[in-house]
């Protein structure tokens, strides 16, 4: 039984969708609990798979039962990597759908079961991504994962959310396909779609890996993958997509799609091509840590021009994509900066989870989606509060949450492979957060009463309308516990993760294999 | 600057580097390709795997549907869920379960192509043409092991002979034979009957997919007769699954989500 966990991860959510397709439509109070346990089985089974990579290293999983010779069926691979992912997706999607509960006093919608079925299969195409061993079982489940994120941003009443469905799905049509344009010339020179064959290939054949075909497939690949990431100069459909959808939605897409995307870069330098063969070109990693400084700066300054919290969140997705890209180019000799961007998938996604679920209990539950709103707010909600402050810290990077840890490995990376550049950026960015996150600390402790909530401008300003604010304000109380279960948990979790960096910094070192010089005595 | 500059510069780099790539392809039709044959003084490729073995261990003559239902059965699953996810966003977009009146206003209900036209002709014409559509799809359907075929392509025929009985008559007549309750029934079905057939071996101890060990409930000679019925399995659930969601889409689209009125 225990050899069929990796499989079970992703069949119990596909089985929730299709069960809730069967009942979902005539009683939608099933709806709720049966993705909830699902994901509950997916997150047991996750573990349990993590589990046994973890002590007994990397594995496979043969669909089929096809294991000899390798390449003729799809192959699942477990390893430290994916099992800390896999792990955090679960984890994730488990918070993400407990805030997804209606009050009950909410207009039921009739639109339930589909939301259920999107946001499962969803899950299932995240897992699947994660956990596949064969290039192109990545790409089908990418649709997966692509064709039910965009019917969960579409899902919102209000138009604009439908205008930005539609232009994340332009987006993320063309990314897939240059993805799989890319497979196509991998298969074209070696003839396999499996990523332990493909990389066996290429380091055992010197003039195949050298060849035009396979230099074209790593740049479409790749540019695919930043389509679907939002790395700078490609991230046009993020901050609509990701503001306009439903909060239930916006709290599983924004933490994990991007990252799930950067988890592929990764994948994709390490096990496919091999990061010998990416850092073989020259002035490669400088070009592209030169884009992610840009992606860190523009990101940065970006976030700091809204007024929005969701917006001004999603901007900041932007900037912390270009620090997990630039960190996994570094190359620096320790591999500190690829150790840095995996440990930042995991712990992005908690603090994004964080700060979307408290923009999400704000606005689902006060209508309130402007900074400026925020007056009182730690009086009133003190428990979501706690939650949205130590996303916060965790954003701006304070010990001992998880992003002081991966800044500080990311930093390291950057200083060991010569690219102060990087490190300034990462650097200017962290202030940046804390200028935005302080604003909204002052805002809200200060700030006695809400504002009315338009036509003027942020921060500062809203102190001037305290004296006339009063009528306006809207009755600010304590979310209720379905929706602080999950913020909470996903606080904790940060500093959890930032706790015990030290076991999580080796466990992913492991993965790296022969690649990397694993140091344990690093705390 | 005019974004169509913008774009037209991504075209060009994206043309030139594909070009590059172009350099590099072997001749068409080489039969000492990688894709054919293998890396040159690597293990022969999977293609050449198929081709001389998958006969023997699938007793499958058509050697792309071995291919696709066993070999590569896991992403024929989630290809099926593809489609069937495609459905579930359309139908979170546009299905509205609108009180009447709302429905009244936005729906074509009259349509020139509805009214009091006598439609004896098409009527009947629709009537003899779909039972025969949807035999040469069970068809495909079952001889996708022999020929070109097989579960994709007999789903959407039968979708198909659907979607006809909806244009020749109107959609509430298809609706009567193939109700929201039924399509997104048999939509679900479909893949559960798919990933039943890979949940099974789990139950009997080996791994997902792995159709060989279901001998004992065909109650065939050998591993490979399982391989093959299974295939058979998967297909029907294929079919079923795109079935639904072709007509539920036309459904869908054609009144604008209210499953009333229609073209």
């Amino acid at each position: 039984m225990l050899e069929q966990l990796p499989a079970l991860i992703l069949l119990a959510p596909l089985f929730g969708a299709l069960l809730i397709g069967l009942v979902g439509l005539h009683d939608r109070r099933a709806c709720f609990p049966i993705a909830f346990a699902s994901l509950v089985v997916s997150l047991a089974s996750a573990l349990g798979a993590a589990m046994r990579a973890f002590t007994g290293g990397a594995y496979n999983y043969f669909i089929g039962g096809w294991e000899e010779p390798l390449g003729i069926s799809i192959v699942l691979r477990v390893d430290a990597l994916n099992g800390l992912l896999l792990i955090a997706i679960a984890v994730v999607a488990v918070l993400a759908v407990i805030f997804t509960i209606r009050p009950s006093s909410e207009k039921d919608t009739d639109k339930t079961a589909y939301f259920y079925i999107l946001f499962l299969l969803l899950c299932v195409g995240l897992f699947g991504i994660t956990i596949t061993g064969d290039a192109f079982n990545l790409f089908v489940l990418i649709e997966v994962s692509a064709l039910t994120s965009y019917g969960l941003v579409a899902i919102g009443t209000s138009r604009r959310c439908k205008m930005a469905a539609f232009h994340y799905l332009l987006m993320g049509t063309v990314g897939a396909s240059f993805y799989l344009l890319g497979v196509g010339y991998l298969y074209l020179k070696t003839g396999s779609l499996n990523i332990e064959d493909i990389n066996t290939i290429l380091t055992t054949n010197a003039t195949v890996a050298q060849s035009p075909g396979i230099v074209t497939a790593f740049l479409l690949i790749l540019v695919g993958i930043w389509i679907k990431m939002a790395f700078f100069p490609l991230y046009g459909w993020l901050p609509n997509a990701y503001s306009y959808c439903p909060s239930g939605s916006s709290c599983l897409l924004a933490p994990l799609m991007t990252k799930v995307s950067v988890y592929v870069m990764i994948r994709v330098m390490l096990s496919l091509f091999g990061l010998e063969w990416v850092f073989g070109h020259p002035g490669w990693s400088d070009l592209v840590v030169w884009l992610a400084v840009i992606a860190i700066l523009a990101g940065s300054i970006m976030a700091l021009a809204q007024r929005e919290i969701k917006r001004m969140l999603c901007y900041l997705i932007v900037a912390e994509i270009g620090y997990m890209v630039g960190g996994a180019w570094l190359n620096d000799p320790n591999l500190w900066g690829l150790t840095g961007a995996s440990y930042h998938i995991l712990a992005d996604a908690l603090m994004t989870l964080c700060l979307f679920l408290f923009a999400g209990i704000l606005f689902k539950y006060h209508g309130i989606s402007e900074i400026g709103d925020l007056g009182g707010l730690f009086k009133k909600m003190p428990l979501t509060s706690i939650g949205f402050v130590i996303g916060a810290l965790a954003m701006i990077g304070v010990p001992p949450t998880s992003g002081f840890f991966s800044k500080f490995y990311l930093i390291r990376g950057g200083i060991e492979g010569g690219h102060p550049e990087y490190v300034g950026a990462l650097l200017i960015s962290s202030l940046v957060n804390a200028v935005l996150f302080f604003r909204i600390f002052e805002i809200a402790y200060f700030g006695k009463n809400p504002a009315d909530g338009h036509s003027h401008d942020h921060g500062h300003d809203s102190h001037g309308h305290d004296d006339h604010g009063e009528a306006a304000s809207p009755v600010l109380r304590e979310a209720p516990t379905y929706a602080l279960i999950p913020l909470l948990a996903a606080a904790a979790l940060i500093l959890l993760l930032g706790i015990f960096n030290g076991q999580i910094i080796e466990l992913i070192r492991t993965a790296f294999g022969n690649s990397a010089i694993v140091v344990s005595n690093l705390r | 600057m005019n974004p169509k500059l913008y774009a037209s510069i991504a075209v060009i780099i994206t043309g030139l580097v594909l070009l590059y790539g172009i350099s590099d392809f072997p001749t068409f039709g080489d039969p000492r390709s990688p894709a054919n044959s293998g890396v040159e003084g690597g293990a022969p490729s999977t293609s050449l795997y198929y081709i001389n073995e998958s006969y023997g261990a699938t007793k499958v003559p058509n050697l792309v549907t071995s291919v696709l239902a066993d070999y590569r059965g896991y992403d024929t699953m989630f290809e099926t869920v593809v489609v069937f996810a495609a459905g579930m966003a359309i139908f979170a977009i546009l299905r509205c379960f609108g009180r009447d009146d709302e429905a009244v206003i936005t729906a074509p209900t009259k349509s020139s192509i509805d009214g009091d036209h006598n439609r004896i002709i098409v009527g009947t014409t629709c009537r003899l043409a779909v039972p025969v559509v949807q035999i040469f799809a069970l068809y495909v359907v079952a001889h996708g092991h022999h020929s070109p075929g097989g579960g994709f392509q007999g789903g959407v025929m039968l979708g198909a002979s659907f979607i006809l009985i909806a244009l020749a008559g109107n959609l509430n007549d298809a609706l009567g034979r193939f109700s929201e309750r039924s399509y997104m029934t048999l939509a679900s079905l479909g893949i559960i009957i798919y990933a039943g057939f890979g949940v099974l071996p789990q139950v009997l101890g080996k791994n997902f997919l792995d159709f060989g060990v279901l001998e004992k409930f065909f109650l065939t000679d050998g591993p490979e007769m399982a391989r093959s019925h299974s295939m058979l399995g998967v297909e029907i659930g294929v079919a079923l699954t795109v079935m639904s969601i072709m007509f539920a889409i036309f459904a869908n689209l054609s009144s604008r989500g209210t499953l009333k009125g229609g073209l």
